[in-house]
């Protein structure tokens, strides 16, 4: 476990933020995660980390839930403070020998899309697509991060992104190739409902990776 | 002066308190069975269940009552999470990590001063010089069964475990001080030895070809028994589907000495349990394994572990699970009802399914699995098997041993001689988890 100085917060809406630490000599793969809560402080959660392989500090895309303990805390951080990270964790992450080869097509919903942040960022030149889920449009955390044409939108409460609907409606509609490697990320029933859409659609399990926040 | 020590949870830290044992009784230390005569006393925790660490409090609160009478130094190490250390640092008079061990007579000539050292520096999740805890020779419990640790930590992160996060990253030991340990414990006269990690057939990954990988180890241990020319059963636990290829199962199939009995946990029969569980294979794996078992060694038993009532498994998710266990047809499976792990990813999702729906769960399942490792068991009837006597049998007047492939046999004796020994046994009727049957000889194994 190490101590991280927060070097700043970027708040991107009333609830959702990304804190930039110094990265110090920590290194990971893009698309593990990390543990992260105060230092001393027993209270622990697990956050993907949002930035890139090559950037010189560590980021991570956290949302304030709703009478959450260490989202709530964390949202009130402040530059100068240090904050405890353990890891880097978890097994979502991209096969060297894809890159480059293969399409991939990266399902998020709302936070889920931190890991895909930090893919593109760290593999811009990947032939990729992402399908990002959320409620209101302004949940598109940093979507400027995403070439024009990369990234699709589905809002589920309003009418304002690229599609309406969730994002599984958005896959239905819109079969992809079967030799796609698929990344699932964000909350478990959009991964459930995804994987049997996939599966329908001819990709299995293998090149189906998910990871499961809630 | 006296020492006791208390093992919680798994084989692994019932094997690492062998070591643990072994450098006590260097310091010149004897064992006692009795706590209340121990001037040394450590607790190797476990952080799977509640009810596990709220032993160690329970323990440790009994044990610093006593300190009002007289000196006792207290320790704890194995599995802890780093919400405890804090509380157990304030507990105990030393806390130490395994890789540390070689250091825990230091420790114990100033106890007290190392300890905050160790806790500022942190747990180290990426669990550097575990190989100093490895050079450590252990002190073991049986004279016949021996664990030998061939990796320690995890990097598997399945949601409902927090092994990750407590032994820390996966590093596998040195291949050479693991067969020369089984080639002694063998010379020795052991006759059962289990290669022992959390997840054994990522072995030597970590090292990224500097090591041999499992099939490997596997080989060399395969061809010590070739050689030594003794009776022997190697085993090996536990394996996770993710990384188990053909070529373990080819291995097994061509070495005597590895023993023909695979526990292979699929903990759900349902893909999406499975995701929502972090197990990154899908029932498709599993079943092409299990076929492979079948197919290269049709005599070897199966073993399993399965969570039942996992956070959101749906009525048709268990009866997947159900299916599985009459597909695959195990002969034990190790069923647990799921609680939330404190540590473990999981721990903070709603845990959603009642406890009577897991209690009914819990119950269809056994009664399957009854019904396969019967079926099993009554095939052995009127055949000869090689049994490895562990001890007396719960009924007076028999003693108790496993076969190969693990199940249980008891026969009529009360030759305690037999303890540790090889005999052949002729199985004459079955039981749903075990078979009883009659010596015929006693084979001496070969030399
Ligand atoms: C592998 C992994 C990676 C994760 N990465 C991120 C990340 O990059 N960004 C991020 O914001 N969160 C992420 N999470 C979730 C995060 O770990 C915490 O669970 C979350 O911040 C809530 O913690 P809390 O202490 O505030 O709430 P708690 O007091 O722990 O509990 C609040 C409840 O909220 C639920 N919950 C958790 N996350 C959400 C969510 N996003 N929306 C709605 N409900 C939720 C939990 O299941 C729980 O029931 C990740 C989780 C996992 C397992």
């Amino acid at each position: 476990m190490r101590s991280h100085k927060v070097i700043e917060i970027r708040n991107l809406t009333s609830s959702t933020y990304v804190i930039r630490m110094e990265k110090n000599d920590f290194t990971f793969k893009t698309g593990q995660y990390i543990t992260l809560g105060f230092s001393g402080s027993i209270d622990r959660r697990e956050y993907s980390i949002y930035s890139s392989e090559n950037d010189n500090f560590l980021e991570v895309l956290i949302k304030e839930v709703e009478n959450g303990l260490v989202s709530k805390k964390l949202k009130r951080c402040k530059p100068g403070d240090y904050l405890d990270v353990d890891g880097p964790f978890g097994h979502f992450s991209l096969e060297e020998s894809e890159i480059g080869r293969k399409k991939f097509l990266f399902i998020a919903t709302g936070t889920g899309i931190s890991p895909i942040h930090s893919f593109v960022e760290t593999h811009p030149e990947m032939d990729y697509q992402v399908l990002h889920g959320v409620r209101i449009e302004e949940e598109a955390y940093e979507k400027d991060s995403y070439p024009n044409g990369k990234y699709i939108l589905c809002t589920s409460r309003e009418k304002s992104g690229d599609y309406h609907g969730r994002v599984t409606d958005y896959l239905m509609k819109n079969p992809i190739p079967s030799d796609t490697v698929c990344y699932l990320c964000g909350n478990c029933h959009m991964i459930y409902e995804a994987y049997d859409i996939l599966e329908k659609q001819g990709i299995s399990l293998g090149p189906i990776h998910t990871e499961v926040y809630f | 002066m006296k020492y006791h020590l208390v093992s919680l949870g798994c084989q692994m830290n019932a094997s690492d308190g062998e070591r643990v044992r072994s450098v006590i009784e260097n310091m010149g230390y004897q064992w006692t069975d009795n706590e209340e005569e121990a001037n040394l006393i450590g607790i190797l925790a476990c952080s799977v269940r509640q009810k596990a660490i709220d032993k160690v409090y329970s323990k440790i609160h009994k044990w610093n009552l006593w300190k009002n009478k007289r000196n006792l130094i207290t320790f704890v190490s194995g599995c802890i999470l780093p919400s405890d250390l804090d509380k157990f640092l304030k507990l105990f008079d030393i806390i130490f990590q395994m890789k540390d061990l070689p250091k825990l007579p230091e420790m114990i000539q100033q106890y007290g001063i190392t300890t905050p050292v160790g806790l500022q520096q942190g747990f180290d999740s990426q669990n550097e010089n575990i190989s100093e805890f490895w050079h450590v020779k252990p002190s073991y419990t049986s004279e016949f069964e021996a664990f030998v640790p061939i990796q320690n930590g995890c990097d598997k992160f399945c949601s409902f475990c927090a092994v990750p996060y407590t032994r820390g990253r996966e590093v596998s030991r040195p291949s050479d001080e693991i067969v020369t340990e089984v080639q002694s414990l063998v010379e020795c006269g052991f006759k059962s030895i289990t290669l022992l990690g959390q997840n054994v057939n990522s072995y030597g990954l970590d090292k990224k070809g500097d090591e041999i990988d499992f099939p490997e180890l596997l080989r060399r241990v395969g061809n010590l028994g070739n050689q030594l020319n003794k009776e022997f059963w190697i085993y090996f636990t536990s394996p996770h589907p993710r990384d188990m290829t053909d070529e373990v199962i080819e291995v097994i199939a061509q070495y005597k000495c590895l023993a023909k009995q695979i526990h292979l946990p699929i903990q759900s029969g349902d893909d999406k349990v499975l995701i929502h569980m972090n197990r990154k294979h899908g029932m498709e794996k599993y079943r092409q394994i299990v076929h492979t078992i079948k197919r290269l060694i049709p005599e070897a038993t199966l073993f399993t572990d399965i969570i039942v009532g996992f956070t959101g498994e749906s009525d048709d998710q268990f009866e997947n699970t159900r299916k599985a266990m009459n597909e695959f047809k195990y002969n034990m499976a190790y069923i647990a009802m799921y609680s939330p792990r404190p540590g473990a990813l999981s721990h903070r999702w709603f845990d959603d399914v009642s406890l009577d729906i897991k209690k009914e769960r819990h119950h269809i399942l056994t009664q399957d699995l009854k019904i396969h490792s019967k079926n099993y068991n009554s095939s052995m009837v009127g055949k000869t098997y090689r049994v490895l006597v562990k001890g007396q049998a719960k009924h007076d007047g028999y003693l108790a041993g496993l076969t190969e492939g693990r199940i249980n046999v008891r026969f009529l004796s009360q030759d305690e001689n037999l303890i540790g020994q090889f005999v052949d046994v002729k199985i004459t009727s079955a039981a749903d988890f075990s078979v009883e049957g009659e010596m015929i000889t006693i084979k001496e194994s070969v030399a």
